[in-house]
């Protein structure tokens, strides 16, 4: 590949980024706040913030959704820097950056619709939030003013708002937070279809195991720094073991060909490979095999080991 | 844009500090024209003749310090209220651009004073009903020689003396709610905001013994309402004729909103919300 080509690929990537975040830093005053935070979201790709309390995360949501501006680095939105000029690109921006969402209490879910609408220059805005409000099962209460309305309503009212410019980039904080478990369905169903349907969606969350079935990848933030990235989709076949020596056979699985990242876990071992090659090798060297499952990959499991090692 | 201003009218309508504001403006009035005769004449050495002087009452009282607070209130709210309900965020998350929200914003601050005087304006000719508006002796009190007058007062001389000091005083407190505004985008606080805008206030009428300072400073020109006032500040200023208190003033007071408000405008752009 020469070098223009290598600049053709180069481009067509930072092109083909629906939301990038390049060495974000944010301080308050003198204290760090978020430090060096990079990453990249592609169209179709659901992208999960896991992180505890005060890692950053709502800063991070803040930064990219250019509410906050940052101390260092910048943020791409569809190619356009967010904080210098591009605040045109949000008309691609779906965002809930509150739990709950915040309305006009004096104006029905409709009107607060209208008004959001309007400010990203929708076209053929009526009909769209009527689709929108079906979605989310609201139009029984489209025309109430919104300061009657529960917490799921008006979390629900946050994603349709979220939704209503059918965005390319939807940033979500905490968007199943208030809502029972067939709105927390309702909303994963939602995510997904619009990730399927090219959109990149961002969220906040703490519940790991909901967004493990659907999220690509998971940023796990520690500290106000991107402390591991994992990406759910290329996991391989992993097992564990139970054998009676399982430090001995740790160190000979190690050793055969076609096992690989063996790892052991207290008394269990944990590999990646055919199991079959595995079991034959433990015990054409004599050992006990007392259990052989597959591993499923764990993300709350794997998000408290990294936070705890962070 | 247009759109966007009649929103901001709508929630300006909602606004608790905004409606006690004109409640207040609106009950005022009443106050001093159902005084005693005796209370007024022994603080004010006024004996109420006509239903035409009550509006200069309530100006002169209102002036003094409940307007500009009210209206430092009022504004800094205008933000203060969408930071406390969440919904600053769902704005500046749209493409819309912050400058454009925030000149809304700037209209909804400005419109605000003159609603408040309405509001008294309103109050006082309810009140002077008591007192009748026909032609009568002696003054307004929004005319060149106060409440004395220079003989009988025709009801359309009264009522264009009294719309001019109106007028005259919404001009006065647009910087005075413009700065609140700016507060308010500072700290993102309607307390703060409104705290910060009188206290400002308070502190540039300390700096007036900077005889060099006067003819700039804001506070200078809080009496251009009140024509009684001019002599006394043309002679500050080292003025020639009291007449050209006005101009200078209104000169000033537009230089201090536009770039009270342009200085808001630059702030909010780059504000973290």
């Amino acid at each position: 590949m020469n070098a223009v080509e290598a600049v053709a690929g180069a481009s067509a990537q930072a092109q083909a980024a629906s939301l990038e975040a390049q060495n974000l830093g944010k301080k308050y005053g003198r204290k760090p706040v978020l430090e060096s935070v990079s990453f990249r979201l592609n169209p179709g790709e659901v992208y999960a913030l896991a992180g505890p309390n005060g890692s950053g995360k709502t800063t991070l949501i803040r930064l990219l959704t250019g509410l906050a501006f940052p101390t260092s680095g910048k943020v791409l939105m569809l190619g356009h820097d967010l904080h210098n000029g591009g605040y045109a690109v949000r008309r691609y921006l779906g965002a809930v950056v509150e739990a709950p969402a915040a309305f006009y209490p004096h104006l029905t879910g409709r009107q607060n619709l209208e008004m959001q609408a309007f400010l990203s220059g929708l076209q053929n805005a009526q009909a769209r939030i009527r689709e929108v409000l079906a979605k989310l099962e609201l139009l029984a209460v489209a025309d109430q003013p919104t300061g009657a309305y529960s917490l799921g309503q008006r979390q629900r009212l946050g994603l349709a708002a979220a939704i209503l410019p059918e965005p390319k980039v939807l940033i979500l904080d905490e968007p199943t937070s208030g809502l029972d478990p067939l709105g927390i369905n309702k909303v994963h169903e939602i995510l997904a279809e619009l990730a399927w349907n090219g959109a990149a969606v961002l969220l906040s969350t703490h519940h790991l195991r909901e967004v493990s079935g659907y999220a690509d990848r998971v940023g796990i933030l520690g500290g106000g720094r991107l402390i591991d990235e994992v990406t759910m989709t290329a996991k391989g076949e992993r097992y564990r073991l139970r054998v009676n020596e399982p430090e001995r056979v740790s160190a000979l699985l190690k050793t055969v060909p076609g096992i690989e990242n063996v790892t052991l876990r207290d008394v269990v071992i944990v590999f990646e490979g055919a199991p079959q090659t595995a079991i034959a090798e433990v015990v054409r060297e004599g050992y006990q095999v007392q259990a052989l499952e597959r591993d499923y990959f764990d993300l709350y499991d794997y998000y408290r080991e990294r936070v705890r090692n962070a | 844009m247009g759109r966007v201003i009649l929103w901001e009218f709508g929630k300006l309508a909602r606004l608790r500090s905004g409606r006690v504001g004109l409640l207040v403006a609106f009950l005022l009035p009443f106050l001093w024209a159902l005084a005693p005769t005796a209370g007024l004449n022994q603080i004010y050495g006024l004996i109420l003749v006509s239903g035409w002087q009550v509006p200069a009452l309530a100006l002169l009282a209102g002036m003094n310090f409940l307007f500009p607070f009210l209206t430092a209130m009022a504004s800094a709210e205008v933000i203060g209220s969408e930071v406390a309900q969440g919904t600053l965020k769902s704005l500046m998350l749209r493409p819309f651009p912050r400058s454009g929200i925030l000149l809304a914003k700037v209209v909804t601050a400005l419109v605000y004073p003159y609603l408040l005087l309405l509001a008294s304006l309103v109050g006082s000719f309810l009140a002077g009903a008591i007192h009748g508006f026909s032609s009568f002796a002696g003054g307004t009190g929004l005319g060149a020689e106060g409440f004395a007058g220079v003989g009988l007062v025709a009801p359309a001389q009264a009522l264009a003396e009294i719309l001019r000091a109106y007028a005259l005083a919404g001009l006065v407190l647009w910087p005075i709610s413009v700065l609140a505004l700016l507060f308010a985008v500072v700290f993102l606080s309607t307390t703060a905001a409104a705290l910060a805008a009188v206290a400002s206030i308070l502190l540039m009428q300390l700096l007036s013994p900077f005889i060099f300072l006067r003819p700039f400073l804001l506070t200078t020109y809080l009496g251009l309402y009140s024509p009684p006032t001019y002599t006394q500040t043309a002679g500050l200023l080292g003025l020639a004729s009291a007449q050209a208190v006005v101009p200078q003033g209104l000169v000033l007071l537009m230089i201090y909103t536009i770039g009270f408000a342009a200085l808001a405008v630059l702030v909010f752009d780059r504000k973290d919300v």
